[in-house]
């Protein structure tokens, strides 16, 4: 890690630490949000970092984001990071709009989702209704990327004025249904090249596979901790083979999951590839089903109780999973190019892991 | 516990593009692949590789080899699996045996050894497991008594794959009773399979080829200079050997070729949804996995002692390999019988015979967790 990433990581885990305690996740819980965490990551420029300072961003580049966004998924911190700076902050400067003050997020594709803009007398009009947007209630900006007469636009409106029907992921975060009928745009500009749905599905992507490898290492440790601890017939529990072999399969794809997402994250330069981020998700997300299985079994009743922490952890495991497109989804997509590009080319593209900054790779 | 993501460098990359080339010419393009290190014992190819530079890299020039950084061989490993190519007469010499004559030969073992290892000549098997000492190998019976200039050694080992081939194995023994200390008392005898009182005998291996044997040792001279390390350390050295075998390219690739012939006999347009989802499932893990085996070369070059880490790759990487061949089949819908069909059929009925192994090789499943177990709750 390079000396400014490992500094971005300490402070971020540092703010982290303090501010997203157990407890404290526990508390916000039912506001599906850490108002007084975000507002401390903001001061320190954190919520917009990858975003450049030209675009009213605090600059770095995605493995930087990458970081905060893996203390994220370790403290179980519900604030917009990966919406606010990974996507709507991005969409925002790849098209010369400058990101606003505050919390925003972005549509993120469901088949249901509608959207049209309009050119009217009165300036550009938007109506739609969009599904599971994270953290709508919260936001300030709401980020879109909207076809018009085939081109794609990068239109932002301003999200308090919507109307907003409220919705949850399974760990309490909020996931709202956005209605919106003729409102105006505050700001468009046509997409440049490389910025499209698509693209933001993958960035999101990138952002739930790093905040599931952050949040794999905080259970693995917990679980290590507690079987550590706790004793049953006269021994701790990690003395039983039966319960090393939930520590070991934890272990194991704790840092399988961190692996496929750093390698993702690092390669991520200046846009994330497809391959990388497509693995990288399916690996969190199997990953994900598998250590809170494991880690639920080892820790037994407590595991299953409000009060403890492996389910404000394991609960974000089960939803990130699927958020940004499941194993099922990515896989698909994977497979379908991977066939594509034939048998020759599938030892080459297995054995490209990390690459030097600069170098040129294959882009789906 | 620590795996770094790593970057090849552009050294490590021409080298990569070199064995490529030489792999392309060497290989038939319609050659029936081999499962991971269960490949065809083919001499010439062995002396070949080793022309080029490619066995023995990690032993030093003195002794004959290339110098090679652990980085290096995992890169020349992992394009030899991949390509399934016919490895089998010097791999596990130069796998296994040559590290350990480095860390505990003499130097005339070392000047005798090396060198031919390195030139692709020398082949060994492995003397270790027997009737009744399998993962509890502490508990091996096979003996050596003081005799005039050496030992005399006798028992049975079994499960020495290519003990039928190759030139010496590497044996386990016990050379002073136990006395409470069941670890005290066991040395590393280097036996030389055509010695007399040597008798090696086939046990067909489940798809009913011959790579497993018996080997009984009925009084076998073994003279002063074939005690590999110190007499009684057998133990330490043995337990290290194993590190050394565990986590390499060898765990993960065996059933690459299953995936890679899928993919070359079914095509783009043949491939559903349900399939498409395998491949990329798939190639998903071995992406993964074979950067996580990477970082332990890397780590190793770097001077640290990734153990655990070996461990858990290894248990990672081998149930991966059963794993690949379960969803190949799922999504192949075709019944298969040895040796019938297309290369991919072939591949599919030879690794579901074999699988199993994969798991019990180098260490089963359950010593592995036992030692990953150990180092991640110290």
């Amino acid at each position: 890690m390079s000396d400014d990433r490992s500094f971005v990581a300490e402070a971020a885990t540092s703010i982290l630490q303090d501010h997203s305690t157990p407890e404290t996740v526990r508390r916000v819980e039912h506001r599906g949000w850490n108002e007084e965490l975000w507002s401390v990551l903001a001061e320190s420029g954190f919520t917009t970092i990858s975003v450049p300072e030209t675009a009213g961003g605090s600059g770095g580049d995605i493995a930087d984001a990458c970081v905060v966004i893996k203390a994220v998924g370790q403290f179980a911190a519900a604030v917009p990071v990966v919406e606010t700076a990974l996507l709507a902050g991005w969409a925002l400067a790849a098209a010369g709009l400058e990101l606003p003050i505050g919390p925003a997020t972005t549509g993120v594709g469901q088949s249901a989702d509608t959207t049209e803009l309009r050119k009217t007398a009165q300036g550009w009009r938007l109506s739609g209704r969009l599904h599971r947007v994270p953290w709508a209630h919260q936001a300030e900006r709401l980020v879109l990327i909207v076809p018009v007469d085939g081109v794609d636009h990068v239109v932002s409106v301003r999200a308090p004025e919507l109307e907003i029907l409220p919705g949850r992921n399974l760990a309490g975060e909020t996931r709202d249904t956005v209605v919106f009928d003729d409102v105006p745009a505050e700001a468009v500009a046509p997409a440049p090249p490389g910025v499209s749905v698509e693209a933001l599905r993958l960035r999101g992507a990138l952002g739930r596979a790093v905040a599931t490898a952050g949040a794999l290492a905080r259970v693995a440790d917990l679980t290590v901790q507690y079987t550590a601890a706790r004793e049953q017939f006269g021994r701790p529990l990690a003395r039983f083979q039966a319960v090393q072999r939930h520590i070991v399969r934890i272990a194991e794809r704790t840092q399988a999951a961190g692996m496929a997402a750093d390698t993702a994250a690092l390669n991520a330069d200046p846009d994330p590839d497809f391959f990388d981020v497509a693995a990288a998700k399916i690996i969190a997300g199997e990953s994900g089903s598998t250590a809170a299985a494991a880690a639920h079994q080892a820790h037994g009743a407590i595991g299953m109780t409000k009060e403890y922490e492996l389910g404000q952890l394991t609960r974000r495991l089960w939803t990130w999973r699927d958020e940004f497109g499941s194993e099922s989804y990515w896989s698909r997509l994977l497979g379908q190019q991977v066939v594509m590009d034939g048998a020759s080319e599938l030892w080459p593209r297995l054995s490209t892991g990390r690459v030097p900054h600069g170098s040129t790779r294959s882009q789906a | 516990m620590r795996f770094d993501t790593t970057v090849l460098s552009p050294a490590e990359l021409d080298l990569r593009a070199a064995v490529r080339e030489f792999l392309a010419a060497e290989l038939p393009e319609d050659r029936i692949p081999a499962l991971g290190m269960a490949a065809e014992h083919d001499p010439a190819f062995s002396r070949k590789l080793a022309a080029a530079g490619w066995v023995g890299m990690a032993i030093p020039p003195e002794y004959g080899g290339r110098g090679r950084s652990a980085v290096d061989r995992f890169i020349v490993t992992e394009e030899l699996l991949s390509a399934g190519a016919p490895i089998g007469a010097h791999f596990v010499a130069d796998r296994q045996t040559a590290p350990t004559l480095l860390s505990f030969g003499t130097e005339e073992q070392r000047k005798y050894f090396l060198p031919r290892i390195s030139a692709g000549e020398c082949w060994f098997s492995l003397g270790m497991s027997e009737p009744d000492a399998g993962s509890d190998l502490a508990s091996v019976r096979t003996s050596a008594k003081r005799v005039d200039g050496g030992w005399s050694i006798n028992g049975t080992k079994v499960w020495t794959s290519g003990a039928h081939l190759n030139h010496y194995f590497a044996v386990l023994c016990r050379t002073s009773p136990a006395n409470g200390d069941r670890h005290a008392g066991l040395s590393q005898l280097i036996v030389d399979l055509g010695s007399p009182g040597v008798k090696v005998s086939p046990i067909p291996y489940l798809n009913g080829t011959h790579s497993f044997n018996e080997v009984l040792l009925d009084d076998v001279f073994v003279p002063d200079d074939m005690v590999l390390g110190e007499v009684g350390s057998g133990w330490a050295q043995v337990t290290s050997e194993l590190a050394y075998e565990r986590s390499g390219p060898d765990r993960f690739l065996s059933t690459f070729n299953l995936l890679r012939y899928f993919i070359a006999e079914h095509g783009a347009e043949y491939v559903d949804d349900a399939a498409a989802r395998v491949v990329g499932t798939l190639s998903a893990h071995f992406w993964t996995i074979r950067q996580l085996s990477l970082a332990v070369a890397r780590a190793l070059d770097e001077g640290r002692a990734p153990a655990v880490e070996a461990a858990l790759v290894k248990d990672l990487g081998t149930r991966f390999e059963q794993r690949v061949i379960e969803l190949m089949r799922t999504v192949a819908e075709t019944e298969v019988g040895p040796g019938e069909g297309s290369i991919f059929q072939r591949l599919l009925a030879e690794a579901i015979l074999t699988g199993p192994t994969f798991t019990l090789r180098g260490g089963t499943t359950e010593v592995l967790r036992s030692i990953a177990a150990r180092g991640l709750t110290r």
